[in-house]
């Protein structure tokens, strides 16, 4: 049967597929442990150093190469990610929240929100930089236009998340909380949230990893002081040398480690609601 | 169950929830795209804009061949890349969300697919350099097999390594949401199809493809979206032979065109309006999701 040797034909097809996910990555990694400083970001490896990693962080006797200027951009962009980070999930989960209720112009809000995420960031870059410049007349910075706009585009992202997960939820808990004469501010902290938090989790992930690798929006906004990737995107424009690799290396590693606190902290959350779930049980 | 009293009080309780959100969206990202739309009309000085309406910026635009060309490049790209990320994402969906029958292998193989977008976007693009170039891993692997003499040199800094890059950056929004519709699809009608004596082909044709159509259209939509507004791939890999829309949006705002910036952005949008629009005629994404 035809559908029997298809299988196999596409499982070899897939793995060839992630390959050429991969391979760039690969090549980034070998290359990152080039010879330096002589050594270039090209084949063949001249002999296997660690130089371009100890060359980050400033430990290499001075050479022609300049070190990556990423010490304040690293900073900068840690911030932002937070503060964007921060007010994209406030903001998704309240929307989402609205979205329980069926309300007149639900449709035209739903399209508005999801349209941050649609429109290309060098438009909202580009219309943001205007109306700071010519109606506003406020300076462009990171931590103003270049932030409105990060949550321009991460918003949708927490809103949706949220809007999934409150989709599946059993709203009678909250009603049994009301009806006992619960406030609704405190039912929201002691009920809806802890039930929801998986959700507000993945909705900072979202808003975090974004807004920390975001390169249009702030390439048009963010004024005079770089943001991490507007200083691997300086570079571009010179000489690129093995550092920048390694570099990549160095910042895999570093969303890698926060993919695992979100795992931990995922766990942690499952584990208490299954542990809630038992001792409800008991009693 | 709802109560009536309280109603009109849970709607300005509904109301305060969405405000922030709705002004904010109205506030930085509408009023800006509009903005776009009215600096399009201003009058350029060398250094400055001033409010002065005039149709000269749009006269510049259409005038210009470097500019026009730019649009050509821009719909003839994403053409191009739009078809490659469906050819080559379909089958890999087909298999990661239809063919694997453990949900926990599909969950892994998804999970595979999207590592890669933890590693910084720039830095992604600039890795298709050691891998195209001359002295790349590509030629390096082609001469030690012995298909080729002499490496081929129009792997990178060309419209091809643009192509290339945008399709492995771009295909995985084309995997994801078709491998999601062709999970959905009940198995029990695959199997009374075959029943029925329907061979895979057909199957195919009358039953899988259908299904996981809005799934293409989501992904074409993503895909669409983001390759139009494309304009770090095409600068990093093309060395500067490509110019994108976007391209030329940069360089305008660099040497402080704003006017002719704007028009480009306003023909980005009304493209992209249209791509976005077609495509949702195809299936009622509503209905569907």
């Amino acid at each position: 049967m035809e559908s029997k040797a298809l299988k196999p034909i596409l499982a070899v097809y897939v793995a060839a597929f992630i390959l050429f996910l991969y391979g760039p990555f690969i090549v980034l990694g070998i290359l990152s442990f080039q010879q330096g400083p002589e050594g270039g970001p090209q084949f063949p490896i001249i002999d296997w150093s660690t130089y371009w990693y100890r060359h980050l962080f400033g430990l290499t006797p001075p050479s022609r190469i300049a070190p990556l200027p990423v010490g304040e951009a690293l900073l900068r962009s840690l911030t932002l990610a937070f503060m964007t980070m921060v007010t994209a999930t406030v903001l998704g989960v309240m929307a989402a929240q609205a979205f329980r209720r069926r309300f007149r112009g639900a449709g035209i809000v739903f399209y508005l929100i999801v349209l941050g995420m649609m429109v290309p960031g060098v438009l909202t870059g580009l219309g943001t930089s205007l109306l700071a410049n010519n109606v506003v007349g406020v300076e462009r910075h990171w931590w103003t236009t270049a932030f409105v706009a990060h949550v321009v585009y991460t918003f949708p992202f927490a809103f949706l998340v949220m809007l999934a997960i409150l989709n599946r939820f059993d709203g009678s808990v909250e009603e049994a909380a009301w009806s006992l004469g619960v406030s609704p501010a405190r039912t929201f902290r002691k009920v809806t949230f802890p039930l929801i938090f998986p959700g507000v989790l993945s909705a900072m992930l979202f808003a975090f990893t974004l807004s920390f690798d975001e390169f249009p929006r702030t390439l048009f906004a963010s004024g005079r002081d770089q943001t991490l990737p507007l200083a691997i995107y300086g570079t571009f424009s010179v000489e690129i040398h093995p550092n920048i690799f390694a570099f990549g290396v160095m910042t895999t590693l570093f969303s890698f480690s926060l993919l695992a606190v979100y795992g931990i902290l995922m766990g942690l959350s499952v584990r208490r609601a299954k542990k809630i779930a038992m001792q409800e049980d008991i009693a | 169950m709802s109560i009536a009293a309280p109603s009109t009080q849970r709607n300005t309780f509904t109301g305060w929830l969405l405000a922030p959100g709705v002004f904010w969206m109205i506030l930085f990202l509408v009023a800006p795209i509009m903005m776009i739309v009215y600096v399009s009309f201003w009058t350029q000085t060398t250094f400055a804009i001033n409010s002065t309406l005039t149709l000269d910026s749009w006269k510049n635009f259409f005038s210009s061949e470097a500019y026009v060309g730019a649009l050509w490049t821009t719909l003839r790209l994403w053409l191009i890349v739009l078809a490659l990320t469906f050819i080559i994402g379909y089958p890999a969906a087909l298999f990661v969300g239809l063919l694997v029958k453990s949900k926990t292998v599909s969950t892994i193989l998804l999970v595979l697919c999207v590592i890669p977008f933890w590693t910084s976007f720039l830095i992604r693009v600039l890795a298709w350099r050691p891998m195209l170039g001359k002295e790349g891993a590509i030629n390096i692997i082609l001469q030690k097999l012995g298909l080729i003499d002499s490496p081929i040199e129009v792997l990178l800094f060309s419209e091809l390594s643009v192509i290339i890059g945008m399709t492995q950056i771009y295909v995985v929004f084309m995997v994801g949401p078709i491998a999601f519709m062709l999970g959905r699809i009940d198995r029990n009608i695959i199997e009374a199809a075959r029943d029925l004596g329907a061979g895979f082909g057909r199957i195919f044709w009358k039953i899988i493809f259908p299904l996981s159509l809005p799934g293409v259209v989501v992904g074409a939509i993503f895909v669409s979206v983001m390759v139009l507004g494309e304009f770090a791939t095409s600068g990093a890999l093309s060395g500067r032979k490509v110019n994108l829309l976007g391209n030329i949006i940069v360089t305008q705002v660099g040497s402080l065109k704003w006017a002719m910036a704007s028009v480009v952005g306003v023909i980005l949008t009304i493209l992209l309006g249209i791509v976005v629009a077609g495509f949702l005629r195809i299936v009622d994404l509503k209905s569907e999701l």
